[in-house]
């Protein structure tokens, strides 16, 4: 299985990854991108869009591709934390406590429509998102490397939801926004459905490993050596300190954020073949990394504004790095 | 009508505490006046709501709402003689039922139907039974001053039951179990069958309270008004003390009988004379006097009174302006604050107001998006670009010295950073595009290249980017050779462009 060595070599192999899964997952090369720059930043997505648009045919692509371990927990409202992570039973046989570990331990864990159970089960992935380890009657679990939470949640059908706290939501990395495939791909999606290429059914057969967990392990690493100026690091740092008291939002984002953004602008720069990072880098990752951590203020909900829409206004206004 | 036998103390009131009284005449004959209303509209009520149903139409319960005017006349009936110690009953309410109902009704249904004063002006066509010339002078005198305010009072009682009757609602969509999971908005915008109905009786039983509360305030108004315009408490006064008198004189004169059968008799004396014809008219005249109708009813314009004198120049134009426009008849000179002929305060007010009408002209203009504002914008020539300077002032006056300089000091970088300023600056001007502050070298590199395509000077700005790029982010400099080139590339094309300029 290949493994990179080289940053060029890094490049290449997420291209290659890339490739792969936009032959299945066809019209949402940008959904895929920022996935897989979470992944290899070993972080954790937040996925929003109504149901029907290839969620779970992209998790499932990328454990094949990847050669992950993939679980799947469809969330609802009777949902208990341990039919998360998994509790200790009694053996009769043994006579002895067992533990039974739940659907979380897993390398890909797709939490469908998270925000359809309570608070209480939710707070069971926080432990698994932020330390990557479930402890079960007192005994931590440490789950292998790599390890990625893709939550789902459904923008339209908000009637009994809990809505993600924000202590949850600043550990997801990204939050990716995934709508239909513009009017070509999706022509070509169902021209390859009706003769045959592709299945209508998540059909990931015909997808072919391109690499492993000690590849992506490697990604990762090389990733780290991405240079990033002082300057382009103080430009992020103060778009992300910019939300803090910005007109429009009431609530900015916390220096998690910081992090996030630095560390996905770097990968973002390995995506693009090069081994530093530039302004346009953080821009580009800017959006998916702030948008579930800024909250809109009254005034501007009430004259419709979005995220997205004070996300583009603030980009605009502060200043790119200087010379 | 017998003044003496009225239940309600007959006072001047203001038209505050009027509606307190008929809110009292309401509240001491609640359950009569609703055996009442029930009586008259139960019946209609639910045909028209039957009717309504069958139909699936709402025009039914809109004319159950229309013939309001013709549900309150009974009550007004009942209203009228219970205060003065009559009670009707329902069967004579149903008898009498064409003599109290039928005055005026005809013009309260049609051009009347939205008068706000319905609930007071039901009183004068119902018990007073005025028609025509007669009915108009009547409804002139009883609206004069002071205002009774029956406007005001409909339309309070308009929120009212519009208020209850959402309130009601509200309370039996709370009471409704959740496992009926039903729609809110559903209650209040479908027009399904149960819904109408629901919403009718809803309606229905709100009425039930605002309507006899309605009448009993407006019956108040009216009896309120009379009291004024009448002097029904000096006359109820005045008769109560004629009968103290007569209770005195009675006594009196016994006690004068006794006297008399023991004294001898007085001389006798006259009568009192009866009041001739000159005295009567004088007391009438006296009786008209400012002194005893202090009222008069006047419509102006008047500043109000100040204790001192230091209204600010401008009040004093205003006060001026508007004196003028008011009065005919010209001032004294002496007595303007400012000497401004009138001609001039014409054109100062029609030149305000053309400007107002430009003003909102160009208003909807812009609405209609045929103003200035939407003409194609010109792209205004950023002062910085991805965080540089790049106006002229901050520019050296001699690139290549400054250059060079940097290189022989080894900074690449700031010798890249001045070209890069002074290329953004010198393209900018020739090629505007649309820029913002938080816009990189290679957005604006984009939006110049999608703006005017790829001219030589946008392909060597590219150039300039790329080696810039290299030597700030990537900490890979070019070589200062490069970099001289780059400059000679850069003279060479402004070198051009001033030669076909």
């Amino acid at each position: 299985m290949t493994q990179p060595t080289t940053l060029a070599e890094a490049a290449r192999l997420a291209q290659d990854i890339e490739h792969h899964l936009n032959q299945v997952l066809i019209g949402q090369r940008q959904v895929v991108r920022e996935v897989l720059i979470a992944l290899v930043s070993g972080g954790h997505v937040l996925i929003e869009g109504v149901p029907g648009l290839g969620k779970t045919l992209l998790v499932r692509s990328l454990g094949k591709v990847l050669e992950l371990d993939f679980n799947r927990i469809q969330f609802t409202p009777d949902l208990m934390p341990t039919d998360v992570t998994g509790h200790a039973m009694y053996d009769q046989k043994s006579e002895q406590f067992r533990i039974r570990r739940g659907p979380a331990f897993t390398q890909l864990l797709l939490a469908d429509e998270i925000n359809r159970a309570p608070a209480k089960t939710q707070a069971a992935l926080l432990e698994v998102m932020q330390e990557r380890q479930i402890t079960i009657e007192g005994k931590a679990f440490t789950l292998n490397e790599p390890y990625m939470v893709l939550a789902t949640q459904n923008p339209l059908d908000q009637e009994g939801t809990y809505p993600l706290p924000e202590a949850e939501l600043d550990r997801f990395l990204f939050k990716v926004l995934i709508d239909y495939p513009d009017h070509a791909d999706e022509t070509r999606l169902v021209n390859m459905v009706l003769d045959g290429t592709i299945r209508a059914s998540l059909d990931v057969e015909s997808l072919s490993p391109v690499t492993d967990a000690a590849g992506l392990k490697a990604m990762k690493a090389l990733s780290d050596s991405v240079l990033i100026d002082d300057e382009v690091l103080d430009y992020a740092l103060r778009i992300v300190r910019a939300t803090r008291d910005f007109s429009g939002l009431s609530h900015g984002a916390s220096p998690r954020a910081s992090i996030a953004l630095a560390r996905a602008s770097r990968v973002q720069a390995l995506f693009e073949g090069r081994d530093f990072v530039t302004p346009d880098d953080v821009q580009q990752v800017a959006r998916p990394v702030l948008r579930h951590r800024i909250q809109l203020s009254a005034d501007a909900e009430i004259e419709g504004q979005t995220p997205e829409t004070v996300l583009g206004r603030l980009l605009e206004q502060v200043e790119a790095p200087k010379q | 009508m017998e003044l003496e036998k009225a239940s309600a103390r007959l006072a001047p009131r203001s038209p505050w505490q009027t509606v307190d009284l008929g809110t009292k005449l309401y509240r001491q004959w609640a359950a009569p006046v609703l055996w009442v209303w029930l009586a008259f509209t139960l019946v209609p009520f639910g045909l028209m709501l039957g009717w309504s149903l069958l139909a699936e139409a709402l025009w039914p319960l809109f004319l159950f709402w229309w013939l309001k005017p013709l549900w309150e006349r009974p009550l007004l009936a009942w209203y009228s003689h219970a205060l003065f110690a009559e009670t009707l009953t329902l069967k004579q309410l149903f008898q009498r039922w064409r003599h109290y109902a039928l005055p005026g009704l005809a013009s309260q249904l049609t051009w009347r139907r939205f008068s706000p004063a319905r609930s007071f002006n039901t009183c004068v066509w119902q018990l007073e039974g005025a028609k025509g010339e007669q009915l108009c002078q009547r409804l002139r005198a009883l609206n004069s001053y002071p205002s009774n305010r029956a406007g005001i009072m409909t339309i309070v009682v308009l929120h009212l039951e519009q208020f209850m009757a959402m309130g009601l609602m509200v309370l039996l969509y709370t009471l409704v179990p959740w496992q009926f999971s039903l729609e809110w908005s559903d209650w209040f915008y479908d027009q399904g069958a149960l819904q109408m109905a629901i919403a009718s009786a809803t309606l229905y039983l709100v009425m039930c309270v605002t309507e006899p509360l309605y009448v009993a305030c407006g019956f108040a108004l009216y009896l309120n008004k009379r009291t004024w315009l009448e002097g029904w408490d000096l006359q109820l006064g005045l008769t109560r003390l004629g009968r103290h008198r007569a209770t005195r004189t009675g006594a009196g004169a016994t006690v004068l009988i006794l006297l008399g059968l023991m004294l001898p008799l007085p001389e006798p004396v006259s009568a009192q004379p009866a009041p001739r014809n000159e005295e009567q008219q004088q007391v009438i005249e006296l009786l008209a006097s400012p002194d005893y109708m202090p009222f008069e009813e006047r419509t102006e314009r008047q500043w109000k009174d100040r204790d001192d004198d230091s209204n600010s120049w401008l009040e004093k134009f205003w006060k001026h302006f508007f004196d003028n426009l008011d009065d005919d008849e010209q001032e004294e000179p002496s007595s303007r604050p400012f000497d401004i002929p009138d001609v001039v305060l014409w054109i100062l007010f029609w030149a305000l107001f053309a400007g107002l009408v430009i003003w909102l002209l160009t208003k909807v203009m812009d609405q209609l998006g045929l103003g200035r504002r939407h003409q194609a914008p010109t792209p205004v020539i950023p002062t910085h670009v991805a965080g540089m300077d790049i106006r002229r002032q901050s520019l050296p006056k001699n690139l290549r010295q400054a250059v060079e300089k940097a290189l022989a000091a080894n900074d690449i970088r700031l010798a890249l950073s001045l070209m890069l300023r002074s290329a953004l600056a010198s393209l900018l001007r020739r090629y505007p595009v649309a820029l913002a502050a938080g816009s990189t070298e290679q957005q604006c590199l984009r939006n110049l290249k999608a703006t005017h395509g790829e001219p030589l000077p946008i392909l060597y700005l590219q150039r300039l980017i790329q080696a810039w790029i290299s030597t700030a982010w990537a900490h890979r400099p070019v070589d200062a050779d490069a970099v001289r080139a780059l400059l000679t590339d850069w003279e060479q094309i402004n070198a051009e462009e001033a030669a076909n300029a």
